[in-house]
């Protein structure tokens, strides 16, 4: 249990005031405005709207292409920020274990991070294409395949492919905070740890793992909800296609708000990802919140 | 009252914050309108417009400082955003009264412009520019309740682009029908070069372009005379098999996920012998491969029998329009007048050159617009654009501007139903039923 | 023994370089593309090194273009609200941790439900309010709005970060005198250098590439960010490869330079702050 070093007093709301400022100012108005567009039949363009009670959801509750969204959703979701966190551990481990060189592979690795999404569709599309694109052409030259792979057009690699420029795009991100979180465990924990004479693995277990898990933790959940909210990086791609095996809930929702203007329906599908990661992200409170009872 | 509390609450907030803020930034802007006085033109406008580059952007800034001078009392402010940036721009802006005073656009957004009441008639612009220079076909676009909202700047069509290179040595002829065409495209794919490419990816809206080439040229629409969807007619049905024939005989695999990006750089790079574009497919050709520039032209979209008279296809009058917002739609109104007048218009399709036609019909036969290097070395190009442009429309404005026209393009649902035949197999027929279907069900669901 | 650990440590560099090519291989293609002439880019089969070298397209992309000015646009806009973002989140996530433990923790989870909002329906009610402010098209307007994603990112990670500071470090300085912002500068901040970093750059990155929020409101073209600029030459009706490259480069670059210069920044400071 922490203990307070001192009475809650002003000086303690200072801090955290501008936060609360920029929190209440700038959310308060948007995402009630979605919760009340939900109810109604709020047009993009159009200026009148009325009340359409829970009309709204029940059409979306009842669209197939709903439910295949979602579950598209999970899946790219799960594989991105499963395989991102695995690689972005592995790569902190590594970086944080070699002497020379350290600072330059710090700064290749992280180099995909400042990818802006126009220019990772733009340049993965052109290395990808089926026809003329430096990777499938590789591939063929170096006699791996036959024909040239179909990586953005073919029903079965589109995913796997997708999924790919995911991994390469976030891992970095991953990668750089563990290594930080690495970087903050003192060292007399290490010395502490060899003195009982802990083996390599044990002191990995007892104290980098404990380290390090609260900020991984706090950014995997960060990250689900931004790939699963993350629009135009598969919309850039594929566009949700081919035969919308790639369509995400995001785009079912683009479509719906942009493409056809539903504002309010769009705003529905919104809540229900609220919804949905509420009760995700509760699950996540409820694990982490009793076992830091377990460990005090 | 408790609304205004919470703006209140919020503008107290932004000013702690902003104060925060060390670096300077630039005032809002201040709209200092007078009245006009005694029929000078007077006060500031903004003019929003899609060409973000190079010489037509440079064109249109020279107009405007030019009729600054001529006005004093005019000021022209000049924005531009890109054609699909421009969309989200102002439906949003509309939300927060941040849309211009003029603005250029494309015919579906007109159609919507116009039902969410942003814009006004420009019937007595139109009328002083003189009503029968435009092409009523072009005009129309912008027609609803015997007002015209939108006044079109420049025209283009699509057409087909062959490469002379190529048929030469395998001495083909340019084919005149779908079924030459076909056999054309078959023979060509060899040597790591396809005959044509077949787009249809989910974020684009080629499959029914292409679709539509094919629907037309039968004199068919893919929408009903009462704005229903289309899909499933003879012309349609057999579109559809012939898209899909020639994807699997001359076409890349990839193409299924080809926007209009990739579907141009695979014209670009030399590997497809055929394509479909407007006369902007000059300038792309130019900058990217400047060899393949010779070898390049333009023949008319296949027929169904070689003897039918020409149908036009799809045609884009790119309009211009003025909004509702607009305190001085009477400058807005003389500095549209002012960009037609014949020199400088002249000069403005000369920034790209066959790309953009002018929509006044008295223009083409200048002298001075005829003598551009470009028009000339591809006089022949140039000929069947405007061709096409004059009998086209956008696509499935057949039956007049519709928003349904704009939803059958936007909504990627025939992209989808190519995808669903060419992945999964799904019989045409089928396909094509569950696309109609899935249209008029959106289409029902927009109309208020 | 020692041959055992070489072969280990071999494998570690090997897995590094594969690695670094993976991450690095577009930007370099890109770059490499940049520098080619006309008709060098869809040239098939297609080059990797430029045959000529020619630096016409960065030449126009900056000097027709003006990205050099969208570039200053964007570093002004992201450095801000880097600053601005960082320096209250920082506050707060330690506010949270130290002083208010039970509530913050509430707090902080509220926080995340912003993200919860996918950016394209938060757009409209964005330009509402800077609309009723009157701060459309000022930078201003675009720096506040941007605190709305960084904020809550940030403060919500480096609650983390602060969480591993030990206390006893804390409560040794108290005992010498110094007060509560003394505490956190001279002593937490050093300590969490590392998180503080991460977070900052992560804000940097988002603020730098952030899009449609820019679209929506800024109008004026000197105004205009780098996105928005990249964007616009993207959909036009004539594509221009060469020039598409260069303008990519121009807006990758600037982010893979602050990394360089920001780390530098860490590694130093962080030792000699957590031994102290």
């Amino acid at each position: 249990m922490i203990k307070r070093i001192k009475k809650i007093n002003y000086t303690s709301w200072l801090f955290i005031l501008p936060a609360i400022l920029v929190i209440v100012s700038l959310l308060l108005y948007p995402v009630l405005s979605s919760v009340v567009y939900s109810f109604t039949s709020k047009h993009l363009t159009r200026p009148v709207s009325t009340f359409v009670g829970l009309q709204n959801y029940k059409k979306i509750l009842a669209d197939e292409q709903f439910y295949k969204a979602f579950f598209m959703s999970i899946k790219w979701t799960v594989a991105s920020i499963g395989g991102q966190v695995i690689l972005g551990f592995i790569l902190a481990m590594l970086l944080n274990s070699i002497k020379i060189g350290k600072k330059m592979f710090r700064v290749l690795l992280i180099v995909p991070w400042a990818f802006p999404v126009v220019v990772i569709a733009v340049i993965w599309k052109f290395l990808l294409n089926g026809v003329y694109g430096f990777i499938p052409t590789m591939l063929v030259n170096l006699g791996l395949t036959d024909t040239l792979p179909q990586f953005l057009s073919s029903g079965t690699l589109v995913f796997p492919t997708i999924l790919f420029v995911n991994l390469w795009f976030g891992t970095p991100m991953i990668m750089v905070n563990i290594l930080s979180a690495l970087q903050t465990i003192p060292e007399e924990q290490y010395e502490a740890a060899k003195m009982d004479g802990a083996s390599t693995w044990q002191t990995f277990v007892s104290v980098t793992i404990p380290h390090i898990s609260k900020v991984v933790g706090l950014l995997v959940i960060l990250r689900t909800i931004w790939v699963f909210t993350n629009f135009d990086m598969v919309y850039l791609l594929t566009g949700g296609g081919p035969a919308n095996v790639t369509m995400t809930l995001p785009i079912y929702a683009y479509k719906m708000g942009w493409g056809l203007k539903l504002l309010g329906k769009s705003s529905a599908i919104t809540i229900i990802m609220l919804i949905f990661l509420l009760i995700v992200c509760s699950i996540y409170f409820y694990y982490s919140d009793k076992k830091e009872k377990e460990n005090v | 009252m408790r609304k205004l509390f919470k703006k209140k609450m919020l503008v107290w907030g932004f000013a702690l914050l902003a104060s925060i803020f060390l670096i300077s930034a630039c005032g809002g802007k201040d709209k200092k309108d007078e009245a006009t006085v005694d029929g000078e033109l007077n006060g500031e406008i903004t003019f929003w417009h899609s060409f973000t580059q190079g010489p037509r952007m440079e064109s249109i800034q020279k107009s405007a400082e030019d009729f600054e001078k001529e006005h004093p009392g005019v000021k022209i402010k000049i924005e531009s955003f890109s054609w699909d940036d421009f969309y989200q721009k102002w439906t949003t802006g509309l939300a927060s009264n941040n849309v211009p005073d003029m603005s250029t656009a494309l015919p579906n957004h007109v159609v919507e412009m116009i039902d969410s009441g942003a814009v006004v008639p420009l019937n007595d612009l139109i009328d002083s520019i003189g009503r029968n220079r435009f092409s009523e076909m072009s005009i129309g676009e912008g027609h609803v309740d015997g007002n015209d909202y939108s006044i079109p700047l420049y025209s283009h069509a699509q057409v087909m682009w062959i490469r002379k290179d190529l048929l030469e040595e395998n001495n083909l002829e340019i084919p005149e029908t779908w079924d030459e065409f076909a056999k054309a495209a078959e023979i060509l794919t060899k040597d790591g070069v396809y005959g044509a490419s077949f787009p249809t990816g989910s974020n684009d809206f080629l499959g029914t372009r292409y679709l539509n080439y094919y629907v037309r040229s039968h004199g068919e629409s893919l929408l009903t005379d009462d704005l229903k969807a289309n899909i499933t007619s003879d012309a349609a049905i057999e579109g559809i098999k012939f898209w899909v024939d020639i994807y699997e005989k001359a076409s890349p695999k990839d193409s299924i996920s080809y926007n209009v990006l990739d579907q141009a750089t695979l014209y670009y790079q030399g590997k497809t012998a055929f394509d479909f574009n407007s006369g902007f497919q000059i300038a792309g050709v130019e900058a990217n491969s400047p060899d393949l520039l010779e070898y390049i032209d333009a023949a008319p979209i296949p027929k169904v029998n070689k003897d039918d008279e020409e149908l036009g296809i799809e045609t884009a009058n790119i309009p211009m329009v003025v909004w509702e917002n607009s305190e001085h739609p009477e400058v807005c109104k003389a500095f549209i007048e002012y960009l037609f007048e014949k020199d400088r218009y002249i000069e403005f399709l000369s920034a790209t050159p066959v790309g953009m036609l002018p929509s006044l019909n008295d223009i083409s036969e200048e002298p001075a617009y005829k003598e551009n290097k470009i028009v000339k070395q591809f006089s022949h190009a140039e000929k069947v654009i405007s061709d096409a442009v004059a009998k086209g429309t956008a696509i499935g404005y057949e039956h007049g501007p519709s928003v349904q026209a704009g939803l059958l393009v936007s909504q990627g649902i025939i992209e989808s139903m190519f995808q669903d035949i060419i992945t999964n197999d799904v019989q045409v027929e089928k396909a094509a039923k569950a696309a109609e279907e899935e249209l008029n069900e959106i289409f029902s669901s927009v109309e208020q | 023994m020692r041959k055992k650990l070489s072969v280990r440590t071999i494998i570690k560099y090997l897995t590094l370089i594969l690695a670094s090519i993976v991450a690095v291989f577009p930007l370099l293609w890109i770059i490499l593309s940049a520098f080619k002439g006309p008709g060098e880019i869809n040239q098939y089969p297609t080059n990797i090194l430029p045959k000529q070298w020619t630096f016409d397209n960065f030449r126009y992309v900056l000097s027709e273009l003006n990205f050099g000015n969208y570039i200053v646009n964007s570093l002004v806009i992201a450095l801000a609200t880097t600053f601005v973002a960082v320096t209250i989140s920082a506050l707060a996530a330690y506010g949270v941790v130290r002083f208010f433990p039970r509530v913050g923790k509430a707090l902080t989870r509220l926080l995340i439900t912003t993200y919860m909002f996918p950016p394209i329906l938060l757009a409209i009610p964005y330009s509402v309010i800077i609309g009723a402010l009157g701060l459309v098209n000022t930078r201003i307007g675009l720096i506040i709005v941007y605190l709305s994603f960084s904020v809550p990112y940030a403060v919500w990670l480096l609650v983390g970060f602060f969480e591993t500071v030990p206390l006893g470090i804390e409560e040794a300085a108290r005992i010498d005198g110094a007060n509560k912002l003394q505490v956190f500068i001279q002593v937490v901040l050093p300590i969490v250098a590392p998180g503080i970093v991460a977070t900052a750059i992560y804000t940097f990155i988002n603020a730098w590439n952030e899009f449609l929020y820019s679209l929506i409101l800024i109008n004026s073209t000197e105004k205009m960010t780098i996105a928005v600029a990249l964007r616009a030459l993207e959909n036009q009706e004539i594509l221009d490869w060469g020039q598409m490259m260069a303008a990519s480069s121009l807006v990758v670059l600037p982010s893979v330079i602050f990394f360089v210069f920001i780390q530098n920044k860490i590694s130093s400071g962080l030792a000699e702050g957590a031994t102290k």
